[in-house]
């Protein structure tokens, strides 16, 4: 009887991608349930070859059966489905990681045969390998800074990249860490963004600014102009790490001028002036929006029209931070042009609505006309009582 | 018509409407609302009946500190005028009404004036019925024959504090919208009351029926109960004479047109104050409601905030209906204080214990109001 239920549970096991081995190896087959392989058929043999059929380990463990891949070996193993084009044509998947992991900086470690490095399996998974697009896989985008810094974290035995110890850590404390895992800004990038994904590797000098321009395009534009980018080509320092950090990025604001440019130029040489004149222009035009969005938004209180004047302070705002790029050109005229029209822009608004607010005095004034006739119009009233009481009492 | 009286037109009119109409009642119900404080005799003509009751003593409520209840009349009176000139253009929807409240302050000519007036107002009249409660409970004022006028004036009160907060979510501002949140969740939670109210303004959410509702209360029901309560008070007042009529008997005769003369002051003083508070003051015209963003500080109206403390500081192991009974309980026991304190004694010495206990009410009032505020403080 025992036997007869025996048969049937395998009848029934051989029949799924798992074949016969789950009987095994339970905790395997389970895991392997919830992943995309499971859903396409892919069973345990396509990876560890054996005979799925079988009912004793024996037989099941005999042929090709190759067990657990080595480390060293896993890529291609991996490869030799994904490297298939006409595999992977019905899923729309690109069939060219194999080719870009063996020109990133882990690929080439492990073909000298350092297995120290990341291989498939360290991103993606084992058995429970999910689709990209599951946000409970590990290169969903939104995990995969923390999937990265498994490594390249605190206490992980990824290495230290260019004197940074934990570039998870920095980049999560940076301005592109705040907006892609605080804010959700799902435009803001991850690690894969600058460094690529199977063919991750550090941008070297040089390329950084290329890096950094597919989204700081106008950045780039200017900084090229600039004197710094053949300087730092020779020098050999990272063109917008140099002072903007490599992971840990900081909010670009103009009180770098100050803190950043005096790394390498002293105070009072000529190069110091210059950014100290980019700064003064800079603050000048941000306290007068300032001084006139305070006062908008005092009429705004009130309330008077003040829709017109947001727009137009929106708009020295828009200028102001056009200024941003151009100071990488580090010509103080084009800084000049922009910040004078913020300047003036918020100038104007400021005088027109402090006539606005004045017209509004004038309603004191109307205040004092009012309580001239109010004092006039109780004396007579006083008077008119005075005479009523006296007429009472007589 | 009148041009066949012989004796003068205005002879010949008064007479010709005395024959229609009793002229006395019309005077008398009029009269009622402050404006004289004797009784008529409505069976005889009006000019015979006036004549014999201003020759009776006729202490004036147009001075100070008897003057409470006819400013609150005034006031009222006030805030009518403004809210019928406000609703002219005002709408009643989550979606129209701060655009149109915006409107009225901002492009409407003296719109501004009527919005911070009726503000102001609003202030003004809880706060003089307020002190007016006050003042009656610390001289004795609840007394036989008197208890009906402190029933009466609590009402007012009650029903003055419905009106403001009606008033306030009627705005739609975020300050408006919020305080009507936090107050509905005090009222709520009272128990008995609280599922009352629930069910009459229909559940926690504030959505475009509980406006209507609270436009249909502020703009009707609630000032249609203020006037029939202000009725009731001078018609009281007029029967059991005002106050403490034993020293100032004085005034005799012409008394009417001193008290007249003193209503006409009045009216002008708290004209010329609010017009100074508008101009000088102006409430500060804020956000529109955001039911998904709460700002910081929102809290129930100042009126309620004692109650709101109060509800805070019980533990939250006891049972809620707990606070909401002590509340209740006060309020029943302020209804009931002329039948509980029934010592004829209107001197603050005759009535120590009184006295004292009123005061401890006003300190803890003081103190649950304080703890109430400080609870959203910064967040």
């Amino acid at each position: 009887m025992t036997a007869a239920w025996l048969a049937l549970a395998l009848a029934a096991a051989v029949t799924e991608p798992t074949g016969a081995c789950g009987l095994c190896h339970p905790d395997v087959r389970v895991e392997h349930e919830t992943s995309v392989h499971a859903r396409e058929g892919i069973g345990c043999h396509d990876c560890h070859g054996g005979d799925p059929g079988a009912t004793s380990t024996a037989a099941a463990h005999r042929g090709d059966f190759r067990g657990v891949p080595s480390r060293l070996d896993l890529p291609a193993a991996c490869a030799s489905c994904h490297s298939d084009l006409e595999r992977m044509r019905p899923y729309n998947l690109p069939a060219d990681q194999y080719a870009l992991y063996r020109t990133s900086g882990h690929g080439v470690r492990l073909a000298r045969g350092d297995d120290r490095v990341a291989v498939c399996t360290d991103c993606h998974g084992t058995h429970a390998i999910r689709r990209r697009d599951d946000p409970q896989s590990s290169v969903f985008p939104r995990n995969i800074p923390a999937t990265c810094g498994r490594c390249h974290g605190a206490g992980a035995s990824g290495e230290s990249l260019e004197g940074e110890a934990n570039p998870f850590a920095a980049y999560v404390g940076g301005v592109h860490g705040q907006a892609f895992l605080e804010d959700n800004n799902s435009s803001a990038p991850h690690c894969g963004s600058c460094h690529g994904a199977h063919g991750a590797a550090p941008p070297g000098v040089g390329d950084v600014d290329k890096v950094c321009g597919q989204c700081h395009s106008p950045a780039r534009t200017y900084f090229l102009q600039s004197p710094h980018a053949a300087a730092m080509q020779t020098a050999g320092a990272p063109e917008c790490a140099s002072c903007h950090d490599h992971h840990g990025i900081r909010a670009a604001t103009e009180s770098m001028l100050e803190s950043v440019c005096t790394r390498c130029h002293e105070a009072g040489s000529p190069q110091s002036e210059v950014a100290s004149a980019m700064r003064t222009l800079f603050r000048g035009a941000e306290d007068e929006i300032d001084a006139a969005r305070t006062l908008v938004d005092r009429a705004a209180a009130i309330p008077l029209y003040v829709e017109d004047y947001k727009a137009r302070l929106e708009e020295a705002r828009t200028s102001l931070v056009q200024s941003f790029p151009v100071m990488h050109a580090l010509k103080v005229d084009g800084v000049e042009e922009l910040t004078r029209r913020a300047r003036s822009i918020a100038a104007e608004v400021e005088s027109e609505v402090n006539g606005k607010l004045l017209e509004r005095r004038w309603r004191r004034v109307g205040l004092l006309l009012f309580w001239f006739y109010l004092i006039l119009t109780m004396v007579i009233l006083v008077r008119y009582r005075r005479r009523a009481l006296s007429e009472a009492t007589r | 018509m009148v041009s066949r009286g012989e004796g003068g037109k205005r002879r010949s009119l008064s007479a010709w409407l005395e024959e229609r109409f009793n002229l006395t009642e019309m005077f008398s119900f009029a009269a009622s609302f402050g404006l004289f404080p004797a009784e008529l005799d409505t069976s005889r003509p009006f000019n015979e009946a006036l004549q014999e009751a201003i020759r009776r003593p006729l202490p004036s409520y147009g001075r100070w500190p008897r003057v409470l209840g006819i400013l609150s009349l005034l006031v009222f009176a006030f805030l009518a005028a403004t809210g019928v000139l406000l609703a002219f253009y005002y709408q009643p929807t989550t979606e129209e009404a701060y655009r149109s409240v915006t409107t009225i302050v901002r492009d409407v000519n003296f719109g501004w004036f009527l919005h911070q007036a009726h503000r102001w107002s609003a202030r003004l009249l809880l706060v003089i019925l307020l002190v007016r409660l006050w003042r009656f409970f610390f001289q004795g004022m609840y007394k036989a024959p008197r208890e009906a006028l402190w029933i009466v004036a609590l009402l007012t009160f009650l029903v003055a504090t419905h009106a403001d907060l009606t008033g306030r979510l009627l705005t739609w501002n975020a300050d408006g919208y919020w305080a009507t949140v936090r107050a509905l969740e005090v009222l709520y939670s009272l128990p008995l009351v609280g599922p009352m109210f629930s069910f009459l303004i229909g559940g926690p959410r504030i959505d475009s029926l509980v406006m209507t509702r609270f436009y249909v209360l502020h703009l009707a029901a609630i000032p249609f109960i203020m006037t029939g309560l202000f009725y009731l008070h001078f018609s009281g007042v007029r029967r059991v004479g005002l106050s403490a009529v034993a020293r100032e008997t004085r005034p005799v005769g012409g008394a009417l047109k001193v008290h007249i003369y003193n209503l006409l002051i009045l009216t002008a003083l708290l004209f010329g104050a609010l017009v100074t508070l508008v101009t000088l003051l102006p409430v500060p015209f804020i956000d529109p409601a955001d039911p998904f963003a709460t700002p910081v500080g929102a809290r129930p109206p100042w009126y309620l905030l004692a109650a709101y403390g109060l509800l805070e500081i019980f533990p939250s192991a006891w049972p809620r209906f707990l606070p909401g009974l002590v509340i209740e309980a006060t309020l029943a026991v302020a209804f009931l204080l002329p039948f509980l304190d029934r010592s004829p004694g209107r001197e603050m010495r005759q009535r120590r214990l009184a006295i004292a206990i009123g005061a401890a009410v006003l300190v803890a009032w003081a103190c649950f109001t304080w703890y109430g505020f400080q609870l959203e403080v910064g967040g």
